[in-house]
């Protein structure tokens, strides 16, 4: 009786084919995930390169960004200065490898002092709505309204020029950036029948809010954190592109794009001005495409829409 | 419908006064002296004393606040500090070619994002999806002021042509110069913003493709041209609306950077340097103008949800 009665039940697993999955090792299932997502796989190299840059830098570099040699002075790409060395014979690459902190510094005051409270103010407005709501989205459009130059003019004579103002600005322009979105997405949940039922089991609102709200848009801050950096390391190269930038000297991308670096590229100098512009280009290509990947992972209502 | 534009429209004043005032303020609390910059290196306390009276920069600033208000209340923006111009003659000089850029960048950026978004969905998975996607990314990444330097250098290296550059001719004037000095900005700010609008139009248009009014549209035997444009696009011109208002402000900022790399002589360029000379009657007219084109750009998207789409109620 007993064995009969094991394989009825083993017919009745068959019959739900519910089999369990063929044991499969790790590193092939490492290997399955690199190929489905091999844009994001690039992405990620790209970003732990920068942060790693953007960590280490100034201590990697092949040699001192802002040593002057004048025996050097704007020798094409070689082996020994595989980007070349600018007007001052600075090597260009050491250049850009101490670059990414000055990036790296205001991306990251971007997404979390910025971004950080725009998707709180964002979740708020959406989730208590009536007059928070409207004072929050009207102090939103006023705020979009102000021209960011004079903001960012302001914080410089008010903080002296240099990183400290320019990431100031960069992170209070990300603020509202972030707050739309969100807003629109917990609008949508404070509806929801789980959270109807939390709250008829007399879950207070702030319960409500941090366990219920807070993990369900979590994807979309993340995506959005992603987004944002990219933003912000497009912002910070042309605000030091057009010189209001970090001080003159400092290596940064931007400012080793303008000025006379232009002036030397337009008789023939082209790497001075070549490899920042593809450097920028990459890292915010990186963030974009990892923003993509993370999306695609982490909601995956919003799958198949690529 | 027309009580929430009135609504809105009422918050404009509001707005306009308030970024005034923090501008006004701002302005002059700030260090960076107007009467110091225009009386040169090695000017006299007592010159520089001079001119900030004949400026009127010496009485309160509240008093200056009203004296200011008043005449814009009757139309006058005052003279700029440097050329003694008004700043309303000031501004009209330099207003086309600002325009221009962002209107024909605008342009390029819907009929490029929207035609390659629609064909790119429709043909998913085509040479021609790749290309359009590749583009999109690349294009949100690229940053507008490299392609602009890179617009400038790369012909003057390889055929030892360079691009006009400064100033700015009429297209009656001199119709070649023009579109040669405005063409190329305008194209690679248009081709910046379509890359967005590719993106979303692209998504959407996915979505309703695989609608049921889709599938009933093809089953009733209408031409795909038919189910396509009409059937199919009008659902994703809600979406589209907010991607073209944010994509316009985003040229409209992107314009500061085109000036100065081309050196037009536009507005936001004539912004830019005003801040730096610290030309406060300039500055302030620029700024609730910008904020003025920004407020109204923003009520006109949030109408056209509701022109575009019977079911959007304003309340």
């Amino acid at each position: 009786m007993t064995s009969s009665a094991s394989t009825i039940g083993s017919y009745a697993i068959a019959a739900t084919g519910w089999d369990l999955p063929p044991e499969v090792s790790r590193r092939t299932r490492v290997l399955r995930f690199v190929r489905r997502n091999f844009i994001g796989v690039i992405a990620s190299i790209i970003v732990a390169t920068f942060v790693f840059l953007g960590v280490f830098g100034p201590s990697v570099a092949p040699s001192d960004p802002r040593d002057i040699d004048t025996t050097q002075q704007l020798e094409a790409p070689s082996l020994e200065h595989p980007f070349g060395t600018n007007k001052l014979g600075q090597d260009v690459l050491s250049r850009i490898i101490a670059g990414a902190r000055v990036t790296f510094l205001i991306g990251l005051m971007a997404v979390t002092i910025g971004f950080g409270t725009g998707a709180a103010l964002g979740i708020v407005s959406g989730y208590f709505g009536r007059w928070i709501d409207y004072l929050i989205q009207r102090s939103g459009e006023a705020w979009a309204a102000f021209p960011q130059l004079i903001l960012y003019l302001a914080f410089i004579a008010a903080f002296g020029p240099g990183l400290k103002s320019i990431a100031i600005v960069i992170a209070i322009s990300a603020a509202f950036g972030g707050s739309r979105v969100l807003r629109s997405m917990a609008l949508i949940i404070r509806h929801t029948d789980y959270v109807e039922a939390a709250r008829s089991l007399g879950a207070t609102e702030l319960r409500l809010l941090l366990r219920h709200v807070v993990p369900n848009v979590m994807p979309l801050v993340i995506v959005g954190a992603s987004g944002v950096f990219a933003v912000s390391v497009l912002a910070e190269a042309a605000l030091s592109y057009l010189g209001l930038g970090v001080a003159p000297g400092t290596p940064s991308w931007g400012m080793d794009i303008s000025g006379e670096s232009q002036t030397f590229a337009r008789s023939g100098h082209w790497w001075l001005v070549a490899f920042p512009g593809i450097v920028i280009s990459l890292v915010v290509l990186g963030f974009n495409l990892m923003g993509d990947m993370l999306r695609d992972v982490l909601d995956p209502r919003l799958r198949g829409s690529r | 419908m027309r009580r929430y534009a009135l609504r809105r429209l009422s918050f404009l004043p509001l707005i306009m006064v308030v970024v005034s005032i923090i501008t006004f303020v701002l302005l002059r609390v700030l260090p960076g002296d107007p009467a110091a910059i225009m009386a040169g290196q090695n000017a006299r306390p007592e010159d520089i004393q001079a001119i900030r009276d004949e400026l009127g920069l010496e009485r309160p600033i509240a008093v200056q606040y009203l004296d200011w208000m008043a005449d814009v209340a009757r139309g006058d923006f005052g003279r700029t500090y440097w050329s003694g111009k008004t700043v309303r003659d000031e501004v009209i000089r330099r207003f086309p070619a600002s325009a221009e850029i962002v209107f024909l960048s605008l342009v390029v950026s819907v009929s490029v994002g929207v035609t390659f978004g629609i064909a790119s969905a429709v043909y998913r998975n085509s040479p021609l999806d790749y290309f359009v996607r590749l583009f999109a990314v690349l294009g949100q990444s690229i940053p507008e002021f490299f392609l602009l330097v890179l617009l400038i250098i790369v012909p003057s290296i390889l055929w030892n042509y360079s691009p006009p550059i400064g100033g700015y001719v009429a297209l009656w004037d001199d119709p070649v110069r023009h579109i040669r000095l405005l063409g190329p900005p305008a194209l690679i700010l248009g081709f910046g913003g379509a890359a967005g609008m590719m993106r979303l139009v692209r998504t959407t248009m996915l979505e309703v493709l695989r609608s049921d009014y889709v599938r009933t549209a093809y089953a009733k035997g209408l031409r795909k041209r038919t189910v396509i444009l009409t059937h199919a696009f009008r659902n994703t011109l809600t979406p589209l609306v907010t991607v073209v208002g944010s994509a316009f402000l985003a040229i409209f900022g992107g314009s500061v950077i085109a000036e100065r790399i081309m050196n037009i002589d536009g507005t936001v360029n004539f912004l830019l340097v005003s801040i730096m000379q610290r030309d406060f009657p300039v500055v302030q007219f620029l700024v609730i103008y910008t904020a003025t084109i920004v407020v109204l750009a923003n009520l006109v998207v949030d109408l056209s949800y509701a022109w575009l789409d019977p079911r959007v109620k304003y309340r």
